[in-house]
């Protein structure tokens, strides 16, 4: 299933690549509530959140080149720039105001058509159990630093001051926790 | 020799964007002057950025608003057409050294003395004048899509002038960024951008109501301008 669905998004961005509206309607419906899920976690704010999304996906339209699929699959390039672009608005809005919505509120996605939702549970669903697991599997404490900077959009500096541990303590606990990451979802299958 | 547990512990921080100060400093020295040339770590960086993809799938999907798809479908609307909806007269920017119209983009006029390229490069100090402009109310800001940098197109509230500012990640021997406005679904090369790495911002100098928006790519110095093609042009690790 893993395998299709990764051979169909590279069909989608051939044909996005050729001007396929079809194909980005597609991948619209593959991925933006995925999309906004993660910048509503990141963001905190749907309206950020929702520019995040409109962003991300008419970057995707405008340069669909922008995606290489020598560097990784179609599914990590867009989340880690979904994921990018929310960091850099969560950094533009710490300068303006704080944040005062929480994506913690958010009632759970609910597709109106039944197909869709299973659709798309089989594409995603498996995969996001298996992140999940691997989180798991990370030490208290590098997992804590991790979702620091990658949920809440915090930097090293502000994580040291928070947990009150030392800037070289936030730096090796982040890269340990990448390395383990990297290394047990590349054993998944 | 360079130490690679902490070049690492520098592209994980890198990729999560939380460097800040001295580190994000020293991140960009190390992408500018190891990364390129370095396979382990290009390899590094790939892999920790596809471990910051799959981490989006940990947090739950959530229904975009139903405002959300239309929105995008207007902008749509005939395909890849424009961005924005200008407005205002366009302005020379003082100081070109030559005023050239490339075809299909009206007004463009080349700052860089001897006419290298349409963009310039500034200080610091411009980049964080930049950096405040992005953030006032009335001015635009949007991606400028590209392969290798991270950059954004910003035009102040006045609307007069662009700019690109980014991270630009140092390319392997013998390519270079190249700079391309878009209008109308056509491709206008408008010269190299750069030498650049790192946190950077050129002035563009060219009237932002002729232009849809602007794609960065990498390309090998020593081939033609080419339309943007669906494939990187970037060498392979």
């Amino acid at each position: 299933m893993a395998v299709q669905d990764t051979a169909d998004d590279l069909e989608l961005h051939r044909r996005l690549a050729a001007g396929d509206r079809g194909a980005f309607d597609e991948l619209y419906r593959r991925y933006a509530a995925q999309a906004y899920g993660l910048a509503y976690r990141v963001t905190g704010q749907q309206m950020l959140a929702q520019d995040v999304v409109h962003d991300a996906f008419m970057a995707l339209w405008r340069a669909p080149e922008a995606f290489d699929a020598r560097r990784g699959s179609f599914r990590t390039f867009f989340l880690s720039m979904v994921h990018h672009r929310g960091v850099d608005q969560v950094r533009r809005e710490q300068r303006l105001r704080a944040r005062t919505e929480k994506a913690a509120n958010l009632d759970p996605v609910e597709d109106e058509d039944p197909a869709d939702a299973v659709a798309e549970a089989g594409y995603l669903s498996v995969r996001r159990k298996e992140v999940r697991e691997a989180l798991t599997e990370l030490p208290a404490a590098q997992r804590q630093v991790l979702e620091m900077a990658y949920f809440d959009g915090k930097t090293q500096v502000q994580i040291s001051e928070e947990l009150q541990i030392p800037l070289g303590t936030v730096k090796t606990r982040t890269l340990a926790a990448m390395r383990k990451l990297r290394s047990l979802l590349e054993e998944a299958p | 020799m360079i130490d690679h547990d902490a070049a690492d512990e520098l592209l994980a921080g890198y990729v999560l964007g939380s460097l800040t100060g001295p580190d994000a400093e020293e991140a960009d020295r190390l992408l500018t002057e190891h990364v390129p040339d370095c396979l382990t770590c290009r390899s590094t960086l790939d892999a920790f950025r596809g471990v910051t993809g799959e981490l989006g799938l940990v947090a739950d999907p959530v229904s975009p608003p139903e405002t959300l798809l239309p929105r995008i479908e207007r902008e749509l609307g005939g395909g890849r057409r424009r961005r924005f909806q200008r407005g205002g007269p366009a302005r020379v920017v003082a100081g070109a050294a030559a005023a050239v119209v490339l075809m299909g983009v009206v007004g463009l006029s080349l700052l860089n003395e001897g006419g290298a390229g349409p963009s310039q490069l500034l200080t610091k100090a411009d980049l964080a004048q930049v950096n405040r402009l992005k953030d006032q109310p009335d001015s635009q800001v949007a991606p400028v899509t590209s392969t290798v940098a991270d950059a954004q197109e910003v035009e102040p509230p006045d609307h007069s002038e662009l700019y690109v500012m980014g991270t630009f990640e140092a390319l392997g021997p013998g390519y270079t960024y190249r700079l391309y406005a878009v209008r109308d679904g056509a491709y206008t090369y408008l010269g190299p951008l750069g030498p650049a790495t790192g946190p950077v911002a050129f002035h563009v100098a060219i009237d932002p109501a002729t232009v849809d928006y602007l794609v960065v790519t990498s390309e090998p110095e020593a081939s033609p301008p080419s339309q943007p093609v669906s494939q990187s042009t970037q060498p392979a690790a």
